[in-house]
């Protein structure tokens, strides 16, 4: 096995859900392994549990030796859409204005998480992700006792967007990415994301949605920008177009179901 | 259709690296590698086809040994003539010749291929002049024992020079 060619890990990790998959990497990429646990017990304030269930995962050998790559669920992460700055920053300087604006959004309960930005031009505004550094440590922790290299961690909402995006429009649009017990949504215009929505969702879910659609009713700025697409696990899919026939429910093609991280998200096991 | 560009937001790995870039620089980089490669051993198999040729080839064969005693004479004296450090030895000459061209006129130069000796015969006003360019030539590195042989006052001439003649051996 070739250094850069390593077999990979890739893990959802959600407070009621954690799924694993391993891909063996090369000319062409092939899942090896799939195992998935449901939480019990699990909440977005207390990751302990969800944590237990993933080292009670990887005690198996099959999943060491390997890079690991993690998605976790929008409802550990906080998002903020940080204006361009008026002056050039340097990346301290980029992170201590994100800083601002999350702390700005959400009080000061944000000060110790860790921030990570993208990468955008100046002039342009960009995204800021925060996540308790307590629960970033403890997942580098439990996957560095298995040998496994963490060398991605993404928040759900840009692992779904980056599944989705070709089957996406330029303009105007909502882009939502619902799983059980939460929902994240992006504004997006031109191609920029302009707005983040996140919300814990109950058993009448689909009122959620419903409000969303008003949110993108009353903020678009071009007719029909208040459109939402949505991407849903197979389940919340069928229940949601028969509720909301009226938007539009992302289907997976052939390109979708070939990523291994799609099955996670989707909550499809092998 | 134009969709939206990727999200590069990552708590590690690092989001302004360009992995297409880096990508597409390696191909380049290992495409050049065996481009330089190939032509290297083109080079190589040229070089090794034309030293076969060679060795192919019939091989130049020396003349027979000369018999002929006359002529062994004559090409011992032509290897001899050619043996003589004719460069060096004149440029001494010149040197010395410029360095005292006030008082001294050499008249000529004679080589002795077989004795390696050189004759040279000059006119000086007076005799300590024909004594200094001896020296001039003693500290020669190219001529060894320079001596006078012989010198003799011109009376025909109505500036009465001493003529001079001086013999050295050239180091071979």
């Amino acid at each position: 096995m070739l250094p850069l060619w390593r077999d990979e890990v890739v893990i959802y990790f959600a407070p009621n859900r954690v799924a694993l998959t391993r891909v063996t990497r090369g000319i062409r990429s092939r899942v090896v392994a799939t195992r998935h646990c449901e939480v019990t017990g699990g909440s977005a304030g207390n990751p302990s549990a969800a944590l237990a269930c993933l080292s009670n995962l990887l005690t198996d050998d099959q999943w060491h030796g390997a890079s690991a790559r993690l998605i976790v669920a929008d409802t550990w992460v906080r998002y903020g859409i940080v204006p361009a700055p008026v002056v050039k920053l340097d990346e301290d300087g980029r992170l201590s204005h994100a800083r601002y604006v999350l702390a700005d959004t959400f009080g000061d309960s944000l000060s110790d998480w860790v921030i990570t930005l993208t990468d955008a031009p100046p002039g342009r505004t960009y995204i800021a992700c925060a996540i308790p550094t307590a629960l970033h440590a403890e997942l580098e922790d439990v996957l560095l006792s298995v040998q496994l290299k963490l060398t991605s961690l993404k928040p759900k909402l840009v692992a779904a967007f980056d599944i989705w995006r070709k089957n996406l429009p330029f303009a105007e649009y909502w882009f939502v990415s619902l799983d059980e017990g939460s929902l994240a949504a992006v504004q997006i215009t031109d191609g920029e994301w302009r707005r983040v929505h996140t919300a814990r969702l109950g058993k009448e879910w689909p009122v959620e949605l419903q409000r969303l659609r008003a949110i993108g009713r009353y903020t678009e700025t071009s007719s029909g920008g208040g459109q939402l697409f949505v991407d849903a696990t197979r389940s919340m899919r069928v229940t949601g177009m028969e509720a909301l026939s009226d938007l539009t429910w992302l289907e997976p093609s052939t390109r979708q179901e070939g990523m291994p991280e799609f099955d996670l998200l989707q909550g499809v096991t092998i | 259709m134009k969709t939206p560009r990727q999200i590069r937001l990552d708590f590690v790995a690092p989001v302004n690296e360009s992995r297409s870039a880096g990508l597409a620089l390696m191909i380049l980089g290992l495409a050049a590698v065996l481009g330089i490669g190939a032509a290297f051993n083109a080079e190589l198999n040229e070089r090794a086809g034309l030293e076969a040729r060679i060795e192919s080839m019939p091989r130049i064969r020396r003349s027979a040994p000369i018999t002929d005693p006359k002529l062994a004479a004559e090409l011992n004296a032509v290897q001899r003539e050619l043996n003589i450090p004719w460069s060096s030895v004149l440029n001494e000459l010149e040197a010395a010749n410029h360095d005292l061209a006030d008082t001294v006129s050499v008249l000529s130069i004679v080589p002795d291929p077989q004795k390696h000796t050189v004759r040279v015969v000059a006119e000086v006003r007076q005799l300590p002049d024909a004594l200094k360019y001896l020296e001039r030539l003693q500290n020669s590195a190219v001529l060894r024992f320079p001596m006078l042989e012989s010198h003799e006052r011109r009376k025909d001439d109505p500036e009465h020079p001493i003529r001079v003649k001086l013999t050295a051996e050239w180091h071979t």
